[in-house]
């Protein structure tokens, strides 16, 4: 069933693959699935990890139950309206409809999305509601119930509850509707409409009637096509303020707080002589190791001058965060036996005070390190070497998108003397991820 | 078997329908709920008040920056252990010794390694079928502690490795299992993929007054409206932490120990904003703001 799901909803830069078919098929069999609304909202727990996801979701679920394309920037209500899934579900309306009177845009819309999104949850309700109205003496006009108007249960019974069909049936209408989506247009439509597979037919929720569609499905949908909270942050962009936040996350990756507790060995032993040799162990808490950062960051050349400020910002927004040592060196271009302390770089610290530090601390080099070939001598290759020999957690984050690396005389020879990494949030994770590795590796 | 006829909240907890239908799911399929949002939008409450309202045994992991998968699962006691391993030896000698009184292992044998086995929430939830497990704040733990529970969610089995002693359960009994993050840190991916994912947005308006009734009964509908009315004004200004839902239930139980007359007056002078608004800076943003503000 829906072989190409996977391959649409990757195509929208979400995890599918072949176990989401499989746990679908695993939630219809459960009885989970019985309205093309049930369909969005399982698909969605199932493959959704985040709320940035959401958007990306929303779109490729239009695109392959409804064939509706959202374009970039384009409103979920624009999209729909220009989608001939709509047009087609339109014209049927308006067959069926005795005067031919179609309510405005807007409310065709809703009707839509309220058709598309409702769900087990939904139908749920109305026949709650229902069997509260059918036990309520009929003569007796509640007022507190007004809206649900009892006067006209006849709306209830236009609504089919999916629930009796057998899962065969079902299970036989999506695949024919799975097979239409190689066709042409046809394909989505099947769902809703004139299809029949609404469970409320074509007349819907009319005005005064109980308003189905009340979990709010397709204003959500609505609400994640194009809003920016809803889409991913581009871990591939360089480091900005927008995205400040999501390398902040990966950043905290390198925290690695251990919370063991181990034997202590020595007390037990003396504990244990003390009481003429029967040894009860003593434990101890394991020290935790808090996190330790140097920074260092090229603020030469006006190149680098757009990224300082964000590198300084994300850093100090871990301090604030964390609680820990963060010691920030300058240089331009590259260190000749040291760096300098200041911005302005007066203030300047020879680089065996740099690596005197505990050898546990993560070093960060940011630069672009592009330069001409005779600044980077010999004593400057030596310098970076001195570091790397000391800290094993060494990375350097380079702001220069990683495709001009390789025209560059110095990014390859820097390259060699340490792992280095493109200034994004994605880049960082990588960084963060080989430093904890060589962290592991270390500590045996 | 498990009860899976969808939940849809109970009368002091309101479920809207996603979540209702995610977590129906979860417990259907026997794959966690992973629950993310705001701090205080109720991430917590729903396995609470499940269990409660239908009388489910609840077990819960608070998780924090030192939690362990054997804390979680079971922990062997050495300690103990070895102490009456030592006792054993004191008491043979007792005896060659002629002495009578033995010292007491609690009625623990060296032989049985069960006997020594502390079990945690998760083989507790485990060895009862149909409980209710809540493991909460996960993104609080270090950061193998979500790997460790992979195969336990995966394989719905602990296996304990110094008595042996297996702890599984059927699909069918497997209990309704609710994880809450706050999203400090990204979870690995593989945990996610086993884990039905909801995200609780923001209550509307009117869901937060539905949300105000269950809790406050007997609340002046006109402080309410008030009161819902400023708090998404204040949630607009743009601070640097929003107050969230919790926080409107507490100032409201604040403002109703008042007569209605004294609960009106505090409203509109913003008396007890300390309980909406958590710092300094945030403070400064309501006072600037203060006149926009309709009351």
């Amino acid at each position: 069933m829906f072989p190409s799901l996977p391959h649409t909803f990757r195509k929208h830069k979400l995890n599918a693959d072949v176990r989401t078919l499989l746990q679908l098929r695993r939630a219809m069999d459960k009885g989970l699935v019985n309205t093309l609304g049930d369909i969005y909202l399982t698909l969605k727990a199932l493959v959704t990890n985040d709320p940035k996801e959401f958007g990306p979701f929303t779109a490729a679920f239009y695109e392959y139950f409804l064939e509706v394309e959202i374009k970039n920037g384009e409103t979920l209500e624009s999209a729909l309206v220009r989608s001939e899934t709509f047009q087609e579900w339109k014209k049927n309306l308006m067959d069926e409809e005795d005067d031919g009177k179609l309510p405005d845009i807007k409310e065709l819309v809703d009707r839509f999305l309220d058709e598309v999104h409702i769900s087990t949850y939904d139908i749920q309700k109305i026949i709650d509601a229902n069997e509260i109205l059918s036990k309520d003496d009929p003569n007796q006009v509640d007022s507190a119930n007004a809206d649900t108007d009892p006067g006209q249960p006849n709306k209830l019974d236009k609504m089919v509850d999916y629930r009796n069909i057998s899962m065969e049936e079902l299970k036989r209408r999506m695949e024919a509707v799975a097979k239409q989506q190689k066709g042409k247009h046809n394909g989505g439509s099947h769902w809703i409409g004139s299809g029949g597979v609404s469970p409320y037919g074509n007349n819907g929720a009319a005005p005064g009637g109980i308003r189905v569609g009340g979990g709010g499905g397709g204003k959500m949908a609505r609400k994640v096509v194009n809003d920016r909270r809803f889409y991913p942050a581009d871990a591939k962009a360089m480091l900005k303020d927008d995205n400040i936040d999501a390398a902040l996350a990966v950043l905290k990756g390198i925290e690695d707080e251990s919370a063991e507790v181990i034997l202590d060995i020595e007390t037990t032993i003396t504990e244990g002589l003390k009481q003429g040799g029967i040894f009860l162990p003593y434990e101890k808490e394991k020290v935790n190791n808090k996190i330790q950062v140097i920074l260092m960051i090229d603020n030469g050349g006006m190149s680098m001058t757009p990224y300082i400020r964000a590198v300084q910002k994300l850093f100090a927004k871990m301090k604030t965060r964390f609680s820990h040592d963060l010691k920030t060196y300058y240089y331009h271009n590259t260190i000749y036996n040291g760096a300098y302390k200041d911005v302005r770089r007066t203030q300047f610290v020879p680089i065996e005070k740099i690596a005197a530090e505990n050898k546990n601390y993560s070093l960060f080099v940011i630069g672009d390190a592009d330069m001409a070939p005779y600044e980077l001598g010999r004593t400057s290759i030596e310098s970076w070497e001195v570091l790397t020999k000391k800290y094993k957690r060494i990375a350097w984050l380079n702001p220069m998108a990683e495709k001009y690396w390789y025209s560059s005389d110095t990014i390859p020879v820097l390259k060699r003397v340490m792992s280095m990494y493109p200034l994004t949030p994605e880049g960082i994770e990588k960084a963060v991820a080989k430093m904890n590795q060589k962290r592991r590796y270390s500590r045996k | 078997m498990a009860d899976t006829s969808m939940w849809t909240g109970s009368d002091k907890y309101l479920c809207d329908a996603e979540l209702a239908q995610a977590f129906h799911m979860s417990r259907v399929l026997g794959m966690p709920l992973l629950m993310e949002g705001e701090p205080g939008t109720g991430k917590t409450e729903l396995p609470i008040q499940f269990a409660k309202d239908n009388s489910i045994d609840l077990f819960v992991y608070p998780v924090g920056s030192k939690s362990t998968v054997e804390q979680f699962v079971a922990k062997f006691d050495h300690v103990k252990y070895l102490r009456d391993s030592q006792i054993e030896v004191l008491n043979a000698q007792r005896d060659e010794k002629g002495l009578a009184k033995k010292l007491s292992t609690g009625g623990r044998s060296t032989e049985n390694l069960n006997d020594y086995v502390m079990m945690g929430p998760g083989a507790k939830a485990f060895s009862m079928p149909n409980s209710v497990l809540l493991i909460d704040e996960i993104d609080k733990a270090p950061r193998e502690f979500p790997n460790d529970l992979l195969y336990a969610l995966s394989h719905r089995k602990f296996i304990l490795p110094e008595s042996g002693k297996e702890i599984s359960i059927s699909e069918e009994d497997m209990p309704a299992i609710v994880i809450t993050s706050n999203r400090e840190q990204e979870l690995p991916t593989a945990f996610k993929g086993r884990c039905i994912y909801h995200y609780i947005s923001f209550p509307s308006p009117e869901m937060m007054l539905q949300i105000v009734h269950k809790h406050y009964p007997s609340a002046d509908a006109e402080i309410v409206q008030k009161a819902i009315q400023l708090f998404y004004q204040v949630r607009h200004l743009g601070l640097e932490r929003a107050p969230s839902t919790r926080e409107l239930l507490n100032w409201l139980k604040y403002v109703n120990t008042f007569s209605k007359d004294k609960a009106l007056e505090k409203l509109i002078k913003m008396d007890g904003m300390g309980v909406l608004i958590k710092t300094q800076a945030d403070m400064k943003i309501l006072e600037r703001n203060k006149a926009q503000l309709k009351i």
